[in-house]
């Protein structure tokens, strides 16, 4: 069976969604990690002592702050992984609907045989 | 023989590649079709070197935004400071110093081609968001470009695929 033109169109916009959710899963897990990383910096913060200098890279060089102005660095650091990490994942989910649909769709006409869309 | 391209192109002008319904319909006036073969192969090609070309820009830009962003914050970092502060700065690779800063108005700029420039603080800002903002809008333009010519790529490689089939079908038959 020829493969028509709007069909060939719909195993390229397949192909490249999956490329996109692949770059996208490797983008959220290092933000995800990052996050984490974040997180036990946070802990390890509320054990130092208040008075202690502590030294914050900012850029390329760190600065020498105490306990009480770093914090608040750190929460707005963390609430834009956050953000970031949540407007990606919209994203993937919008994704992968679209993703079923051509699948449904593709598997409908060329058959399980013919053409094969799982991922690896 | 001329393939026939379909009017659409990209937002960066990235013409569409031309798709073949039926090798049958396209070649029943040929008795060769090597010629559209080697028009196909070309067209390829030329995908390929556009692809290499945006891989290396995009690759460019990837390599430029943390730099970007490490000055934005850095800037950001000093427009906040009101009062002296102590840093533990990078006198040359791996050798750290320490440096008390007072708080500045104006921070000097490299802007690349041995020129660097002072601007005030908020000027600094905005330029640098600026720049940011293009590099990161080149990238996602530089992204979806690949994502064009990979499609293109494929339709162009199905198409060769389908006349290579359809020109040995065709010279099985001729034997018969």
């Amino acid at each position: 069976m020829d493969v028509q033109w709007e069909d060939q169109q719909k195993i390229n916009e397949y192909s490249k969604l999956d490329n996109r959710l692949t770059d996208y899963e490797l983008e959220i897990k290092s933000l995800n990690e990052r996050k984490e990383d974040l997180d036990d910096l946070e802990m390890e913060l509320e054990l130092a002592d208040e008075d202690d200098e502590l030294m914050y890279k900012v850029g390329d060089c760190f600065v020498l702050l105490k306990q009480e102005e770093i914090m608040p660095r750190l929460e707005s650091d963390k609430d834009k992984l956050s953000d970031q990490i949540a407007s990606l994942e919209t994203k993937q989910s919008d994704m992968s609907k679209r993703m079923e649909e051509l699948k449904a769709y593709l598997y409908g006409k060329f058959g399980r045989d013919s053409i094969n869309l799982e991922r690896k | 023989m001329k393939l026939e391209f379909p009017d659409y192109r990209n937002p960066r002008g990235i013409p569409q590649a031309p798709f073949i319904d039926s090798v049958d319909d396209l070649c029943k006036d040929i008795e060769d079709a090597s010629e559209l073969v080697s028009e196909l192969q070309q067209l390829f090609q030329k995908y390929q070197l556009m692809q290499a070309a945006t891989t290396q820009r995009s690759r460019g830009l990837e390599s430029k935004i943390p730099d970007l962003r490490k000055s934005l914050e850095s800037v950001e970092f000093l427009m906040q400071q009101k009062s002296q502060f102590k840093t533990r700065y990078e006198l040359n690779d791996t050798v750290y110093a320490t440096a008390v800063v007072d708080p500045v108005d104006t921070v000097w700029l490299w802007l690349g081609a041995n020129v660097m420039l002072e601007y005030p603080i908020s000027e600094a800002e905005t330029l640098l968001k600026t720049k940011l903002e293009d590099a990161t809008s080149g990238l996602e333009k530089c992204t979806e470009d690949l994502e064009f010519l990979r499609e293109n790529i494929t339709t162009v490689e199905v198409n060769t695929a389908r006349v290579i089939n359809w020109r040995v079908t065709k010279s099985k038959h001729g034997i018969k």
